[in-house]
């Protein structure tokens, strides 16, 4: 009779998974939604902001919040992957920063004499990847939940570094360092420029010129090759390769990925290790750059890096995310963030209720999401 | 016969005071299908976990062919050719059938664990182990959630073979499933007995199933066994004896019809 039920003997269950077209297949991608928000975004203010957002200045500008948001989001969206949580983010950056002026101001510790900004930014690293072991080793020892713990460390590293500060540097605040990257190349790599030949060309063709008439721009902050260079490791690792793999079953379904042989609590402590690495890294870009270091640096980092995993597409459940959704997620935070300078009639509030608009409505996105690939299971 | 491929010899347990294995003697041969039958608390579950390196026995021995083994974690288990499908599958739903069937045990090229991984032929082969089992997966990088739970347990089973399981222990594979996907995992085990060269523990509540293809019985109750043998040699009735755990089904009917009458 009809061709339904002529069919109906050679049906195959492989058959009832609708393999759809190209527009299905980017409609399960974890950074389909971030990218529509990216979108909207960068329109709207393009248009709000005169075009001024995206001219020579402001492009390095926002480059510069993206790149800070970046960095610590790349940390946060792996670690969510693997199914936990790092509240510590903010306080390990002031943490961090606080370290390496004290000792570029005060001279390494253990009378070690004078810091130069290598050594400062290692021996702070070393501190820095310790705490992150602590912390996954604390979580994966005592089967508590990573959110608690970290909370912990959210409270006890801020009051770390405020009291370090008080017993040693009696004020809580550091300025006027030298400005270490016009004489080391080290502090440069972090606090600098790149990319200048960008900017050299967008000159050469007639455009990035001041009101003198000569080159307005020089170059991106350091940070932002940093943010890339992170960006493309994280990406790399994270969809093509075997610790990747591993990433990801820890966070799906850790008994099962155990029990095929999966080293499940190291994953989970190297990532710790890993956020408090680009937490470092934040720093260190900030300290190079500014010549300054404040024991409120960093505060409430961590909440804006889960929120940028969020509406990057990073399941709050792990198992599920990418890194090109954070990318996207950031530049869309890192411009709404940023807008206030361009846009005269909006302040701060307004990028609290864009983000707890858009946060809202990633996770209900990421849900249906989630429905979808395991076809509402 | 030859050579058992795994024998159990007087396997104990104890949880504390409480005794849930006591002195279980065990034989599985390549190429048949052993039903492990009994009640729920039985047992069951505890021997196989034992067999698969979950637990470590009070008292008792472990040989696979022939040669005595201690499994101090799963992977011992596992690196002896005992291959466990559990109840819960061992599977991660959010991940494509490749990364599920590769987990732990990844082809990649360059230094672990940041090699690169070489989907393509991780994605061939789970595509043609999947095929040979009896499922072809349209697209092999679609996420295991998008499967159904026969499809699943065929996708454990063909992983364990593949990684060279000599023996596949399945625990109540068909308890969960709809009629028609228990078939299949029935006819996966069929197609894995036909290849000659495994042993199959097959853990199941359901009578009409080990009898479709299971060659042996075991029948355990109460932590013992209390009876066993070839399909052939057993009756019907004994059977549904045994796996009332002993108490005779004759009595059992007339109580129900007393029952009736009252
Ligand atoms: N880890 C454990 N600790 C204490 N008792 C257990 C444990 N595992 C199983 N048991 C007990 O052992 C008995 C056998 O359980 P199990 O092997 O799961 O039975 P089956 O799988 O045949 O239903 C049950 O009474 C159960 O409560
Ligand atoms: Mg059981």
């Amino acid at each position: 009779m009809s061709d339904t039920t002529k069919n109906s003997a050679e049906r195959k269950e492989a058959d009832r998974l609708q393999s759809g077209g190209l527009l299905s297949v980017l409609k399960r991608r974890p950074e389909a939604g971030s990218f529509l928000v990216m979108l909207v975004a960068v329109i709207v203010i393009s248009f709000a902001s005169n075009g001024n957002a995206f001219n020579p200045l402001g492009l390095k500008n926002n480059f510069t919040v993206i790149s800070q948001f970046g960095i610590i989001a790349t940390g946060a969206c792996l670690l969510m992957i693997a199914g936990d949580f790092d509240l510590s983010i903010g306080s390990m950056i002031g943490f961090a920063g606080m370290s390496m002026a004290m000792m570029l101001k005060w001279g390494l510790p253990f009378g070690l004499g004078a810091a130069t900004p290598f050594t400062a930014f290692l021996l702070t690293l070393v501190m820095t990847l310790a705490i992150g072991w602590l912390i996954g080793t604390i979580v994966v020892r005592s089967k508590l939940s990573s959110f608690i713990v970290s909370l912990a460390f959210l409270f006890f590293l801020r009051g770390v570094t405020e009291v370090s500060f008080r017993l040693i540097n009696q004020s809580t605040q550091i300025s006027g360092l030298q400005d270490f990257k016009e004489t080391s190349w080290f502090a440069a790599m972090f606090g600098g420029q790149a990319l200048g030949w960008f900017y050299d060309t967008w000159f050469a063709l007639g455009g990035n010129i001041n009101r003198a008439g000569n080159q307005w721009v020089t170059g991106f902050d350091a940070r932002f090759l940093w943010w890339v260079g992170l960006s493309l490791v994280a990406y790399i690792v994270l969809s093509r390769t075997q610790a990747g793999n591993w990433i990801f079953a820890t966070g799906d379904n850790s008994e099962s990925a155990r029990a095929n042989g999966v080293p499940v609590d190291k994953v989970r402590i190297s990532l710790f290790m890993f956020t408090a690495f680009c937490a470092t890294l934040f720093a260190a870009c900030q300290v190079f750059d500014t010549n300054t270091a404040d024991a409120a640096k960093g505060n409430l980092k961590e909440l804006e890096a889960i929120a940028i995993a969020v509406v990057g597409g990073t399941l709050m459940t792990g198992g599920f995310g990418s890194v090109i959704g954070i990318v996207f997620g950031a530049i869309t935070f890192g411009l709404v963030a940023n807008a206030v300078f361009f846009i005269p009639s909006i302040d701060g509030s307004y990028y609290r209720v864009f983000v707890g608009v858009v946060l809202l409505t990633a996770v209900f996105l990421n849900e249906s999401v989630r429905k979808r690939i395991t076809g509402g299971l | 016969m030859a050579e058992p491929l795994i024998r159990t010899q007087g396997l104990t347990k104890k949880f504390g005071p409480f005794t849930a294995l006591n002195g279980i003697d065990l034989e599985v041969y390549k190429g048949e299908v052993l039903a492990l039958l009994g009640d729920n608390g039985a047992g069951k579950s505890t021997l196989i976990k034992i067999l698969s390196g979950v637990h470590q026995p009070t008292a008792g021995k472990i040989f696979v062919e022939g040669a005595e083994m201690k499994f101090a974690s799963p992977r011992d288990a596992s690196n002896a050719g005992i291959g466990t499908v559990y109840q819960d599958l061992a599977i991660n739903p959010l991940m494509s059938v490749t990364r599920n069937f590769f987990m732990g045990r990844e082809l990649y090229r360059g230094v672990a664990p940041f090699g690169l991984l070489d989907m393509t032929k991780m994605d061939e082969i789970a595509h043609a182990e999947m095929v040979k089992i009896g499922i072809d997966v349209s697209d092999p990088r679609q996420a295991v959630g998008t499967m159904s739970g026969g499809q699943r347990q065929t996708l454990a089973i063909a992983r364990a073979i593949y990684f060279g399981a000599k023996v596949l222990i399945l625990d109540e594979p068909t308890s969960a499933l709809g009629q028609k996907q228990q078939m299949g995992v029935l006819k996966t085990m069929m197609r894995v007995r036909a290849r000659g060269d495994i042993a199959i523990i097959f853990i199941t509540h359901n009578e009409i199933h080990s009898q479709l293809v299971a060659d042996r019985y075991t029948f355990l109750a109460l932590g013992e066994v209390i009876g066993g043998g070839a399909k052939a040699d057993l009756e019907h009735d004994e059977i549904r004896r045994l796996m009332a755990g002993g108490s005779d089904i004759g009595d059992l009917a007339k109580e129900l019809q007393d029952i009736q009458a009252e």
